[in-house]
């Protein structure tokens, strides 16, 4: 190999390993950080309400979540490339249309390939939009929503599509080992994504992407192709959060996933990930799930009216931010 | 004016000249971890250039903050007229008629040129009102006296204006305040030579008014051609202030910014010179450079000399795929290539090593061996798959080799200048290429580190590469290559063999585009 020879002359002992437990809190405040406000949380409506400790209580959070958690994993993909993709609600909207209507007529499984095809079709449409045309993430995906969502209007006639198959509506009750199967599905998305990003080229490659467009593209990675993969990503797990959300209402619901632009993107900024791109874990993300789902549900259970919910989880995004701007050293802001 | 003699001052206690206006009287500062002066002294006289030159880390910029106001010292203090005072801020100093111009240019890009040279000190009615009339007609008075035809309208927007004009804009709000003393950090930096030029006849105008001016600039012929005097730092200490016609080579000044002669810092020169690797035939982009040709051959390092906006950089990142070209041939080994990406350059073992590490070179957020692994993971990778094991010991091995000090796992931003260039190099050791090209190698690193990138640089060279060095750093390029190509106004003017090596030289091809255009202004290239 042409490259650096091996006239090594003695090296200082590495220095790498020694653990400096200040700078690691101040590199790790955001990780130790919201898992922390979670658990803490959980205390307070622990004590605040007695049935918020119970596992009919648990498995209702994680079912409320799941849809949530699937569609902020694919969020991620996007907001981790320095973009953006507001049109997740209204892609799960497209699909529970889509799943419903095909397996009304030809069964489950053409149902879920159809869903998991339609979400990446949106996705590829989103992707080529910003890459090749280059439109900004935010114009392209909030017109995508737009269109998707006219899109679903239109198939459906503007009502929802019954007649599912009721072996797909048990889905989202049934248990296994104790556990919900949207709980178990919104897992393997987690664990799919955690893979991918950490263990594949696909993966790294978008945090160079995300990191330093201009860096990237001057290593010989192609860009466009690794946005277009990520919006791709975003919009499969927009269908599996469809999937979730439809099996609960046994119907293709043409309005379902509204408030998801919002929530998924307070999850995954709430999680640590930077909206400038290339920075964060979606570990996090899993927490600024839970944040959320766990504060709405404790909230129901102290009868707070699910509008002032609604101001609450905004009004938790803008102090999530500001606090990180000013004290996190600006994870989401300034670049360093 | 200047003592005839040449004087060499370690210490000259403030306010000892009677033409002195501001002095700094033995200035520590501390920063944590770091000390940025120690007791540091010097003094500006009316109307005289005094230059202050140094690496980066030499403490220039603290000096600077110190007498505009913006840090205050650990220890000494400032003195005008002899009388020691202490600033509270960087208005404070500009009370005391201290004017300092940043590189980053205070301009407010909505406002007019009259609202920016009155900012904050504004003509007014009762008060209150803003007197637009009278801030442009003053505004329009300035710009005459300062530079006749500098083409500014005191009503334009000055978001419009280029580099140069705006820094004229920041030259005339420091005569609004009747300024005594004008600090200008690196104003020439992001000039064209054309501006350079006229900024450094105002310089002298302004001289010639009485204004002491205090101005860093890392391009030696610049301080040489106008300084009255030069002040020389190192380490944050003060090392020598020098009468400016006692120097008669920019070697000398670089030898007291390192602390020993510059020809310490080069290795030999490699001398198992093979067959030609590249050839670049006709290279042109319209508006960037025209018609470029050249050769490189295995184990030879070959210069690219010129002045910024030469058209050097372009050549290179249309050589990489990194721009289109709109003609010209490439050929590695006499095998013709079609480079249409980075991608394609890669694959043709072509490393291109920006002059923006930060911007162009490295992911920050990333860590040092994933930076190491960007433009070489295929290699790790099986189907897609990355193996983080194989990734981290080539990385720790490349990175031993290169002696990298820092942290492999931390991020990229987190590394010194110095050691991130080491990434830059690891990563593009990685990916086998046999051409690289450097583009401003060490810029803004210290000289230890700048050793061991020529180090690098020799070691790949000897091993057989063909290498390219763009360099504005003349004494870099003299000093590291076999053969230099000089550029000026995107084509190559001249080619100078080792034998021919000289500064004269080298500028005179570095201005054959301005000296065609301009006449006569043979100061530009001193003997």
């Amino acid at each position: 190999m042409m490259g650096i020879s091996d006239s090594t002359s003695p090296i200082a002992p590495a220095i790498d390993a020694r653990f400096k437990p200040v700078s690691f809190l101040r590199r790790h405040s955001r990780e130790i950080g919201l898992p922390l406000i979670v658990v803490l949380m959980t205390m307070v409506f622990s004590v605040s309400s007695d049935v918020f400790l119970s596992a009919p209580n648990f498995r209702n959070i994680g079912v409320s979540a799941a849809a949530l958690a699937a569609v902020s994993f694919g969020q991620t993909f996007a907001i981790l490339t320095a973009g953006l993709d507001l049109s997740v609600g209204s892609t799960v909207a497209l699909v529970s249309i889509v799943a419903s209507l095909m397996m009304r007529s030809y069964g489950i499984p053409a149902g879920l390939l159809a869903a998991l095809a339609t979400g990446a079709a949106v996705g590829l449409v989103n992707g080529v939009v910003i890459t090749r045309f280059k439109v900004f993430p935010f114009i392209a995906t909030l017109a995508m929503m737009s269109v998707v969502s006219g899109m679903a209007l239109s198939l459906s006639g503007g009502v929802a599509v019954t007649g599912v198959p009721a072996a797909f509506g048990d889905l989202a009750y049934q248990l296994v080992l104790g556990i919900p199967v949207p709980v178990l599905m919104a897992a393997a998305v987690l664990v799919t994504a955690f893979l991918v990003l950490r263990y594949t080229r696909l993966g790294r490659r978008i945090y160079a992407v995300g990191g330093n467009e201009e860096a990237a593209r001057l290593s010989g990675i192609q860009v466009g192709r690794i946005k277009v993969a990520a919006y791709v990503m975003s919009g499969v797990c927009a269908s599996v959060g469809s999937i979730i959300l439809t099996a609960r209402v046994a119907s293709g619901q043409p309005s379902l996933g509204a408030t998801l632009p919002l929530e998924s993107v307070a999850a995954v900024v709430l999680g640590g990930i930077s909206l400038f791109g290339g920075r964060g874990s979606i570990v996090g993300v899993a927490f600024g799930v839970l944040f959320i789902s766990i504060l709405s549900n404790g909230l129901n259970l102290m009868n707070v009216p699910s509008y002032t919910q609604m101001m609450l989880v905004g009004a938790a995004l803008i102090l999530a931010v500001a606090l990180d701007q000013t004290f996190g050293g600006g994870r989401a802001g300034r670049r360093s | 004016m200047n003592s005839s003699a040449p004087e060499l001052v370690t210490k000259t206690a403030g306010g000892a000249q009677p033409s002195t206006v501001v002095a700094l009287s033995q200035v520590s500062k501390q920063y944590p971890g770091v000390r940025a002066l120690r007791d540091v002294s010097l003094d500006l006289r009316r109307g005289e250039v005094h230059a202050l030159i140094g690496e980066n880390g030499a403490g220039k910029s603290t000096l600077i903050r110190v007498l505009s106001g913006d840090v205050a010292p650990d220890a000494g203090g400032v003195l005008i007229d002899g009388t020691p005072v202490a600033f509270d801020s960087p208005l404070d100093a500009r009370r005391h008629g201290i004017v300092t111009i940043f590189q980053e240019l205070m301009i407010v890009p909505e406002f007019s040129v009259a609202e920016n040279i009155f900012l904050g000190n504004e003509p007014r009615a009762f008060g209150c009102l803003y007197l637009r009339s009278e801030a442009e007609r003053r505004t329009r008075q300035v710009l005459e006296t300062l530079v006749k035809g500098s083409g500014m309208r005191p009503a334009q927007r000055a978001g419009d204006l280029s580099t140069a004009q705006k820094q004229l804009v920041e030259i005339a709000r420091a005569l609004v305040f009747r300024a005594s003393v004008i600090i200008m950090d690196e104003p020439t930096a992001a000039l064209s030579e054309g501006e350079a030029a006229s900024l450094r006849r105002l310089i002298l105008r302004l001289r010639s008014e009485g204004v002491a001016i205090l101005f860093v600039s890392h391009r030696l012929d610049e301080v040489m051609e106008i300084a009255d005097r030069v002040t020389v730092l190192r380490g944050g200490e003060h090392i020598a202030t020098l009468d400016a016609k006692s120097i008669t080579r920019t070697d000398e000044l670089i030898g007291l910014m390192i602390g020993r002669p510059i020809t310490e810092l080069f290795p030999p020169r490699n001398d198992k010179i093979g067959e030609v690797v590249l050839r670049a035939a006709g290279l042109t982009r319209a508006g960037a450079f025209e018609d470029v040709s050249f050769t490189v051959r295995a184990g030879e390092v070959v210069g690219f000399a010129g002045l910024v906006g030469a058209g050097r950089t372009e050549t290179m990142r249309g050589l990489f795929g990194a721009e289109q070209l709109d003609r010209g041939q490439l050929a590695k080994r006499g095998i013709a290539l079609d480079v249409r990406s980075p991608r394609d350059a890669i694959a043709a073992g072509i490393a291109y090593l920006p002059e923006d590490r930060k911007e162009q070179g490295l992911v920050l957020s990333m860590s040092g061996i994933e930076n190491i692994a960007m433009a070489s993971l295929d290699d790790y990778c099986i189907a897609g798959v990355l193996s983080w094991r194989s990734l981290r010991a080539i990385a720790r091995a490349a990175a031993q080799q290169l002696q990298f000090r820092g942290q492999l796992e931390a991020p990229a931003a987190t590394a010194s200048g110095g050691n991130q260039q080491k990434l830059v190099i690891a990563k593009w050791a990685l990916t086998g290429a046999d051409i690289l090209i450097f583009d401003e190698p060490t810029r803004g690193i210290d000289v230890g580190a700048k050793a061991e990138v020529y180090r690098l640089i020799h070691q790949l060279a000897s091993e057989g590469a063909a290498i390219i060095v763009v360099s504005s750093e003349l004494p870099e390029l003299i000093n590291l290559c076999h053969r230099i190509y000089t550029m000026s106004g995107g084509r190559i003017r001249d080619e100078v063999a080792q034998s021919d090596f000289s500064e004269h030289r080298i500028l005179e091809g570095a201005f054959a585009a301005h000296l065609g255009a301009v006449s006569g202004t043979s100061a530009e290239t001193r003997p």
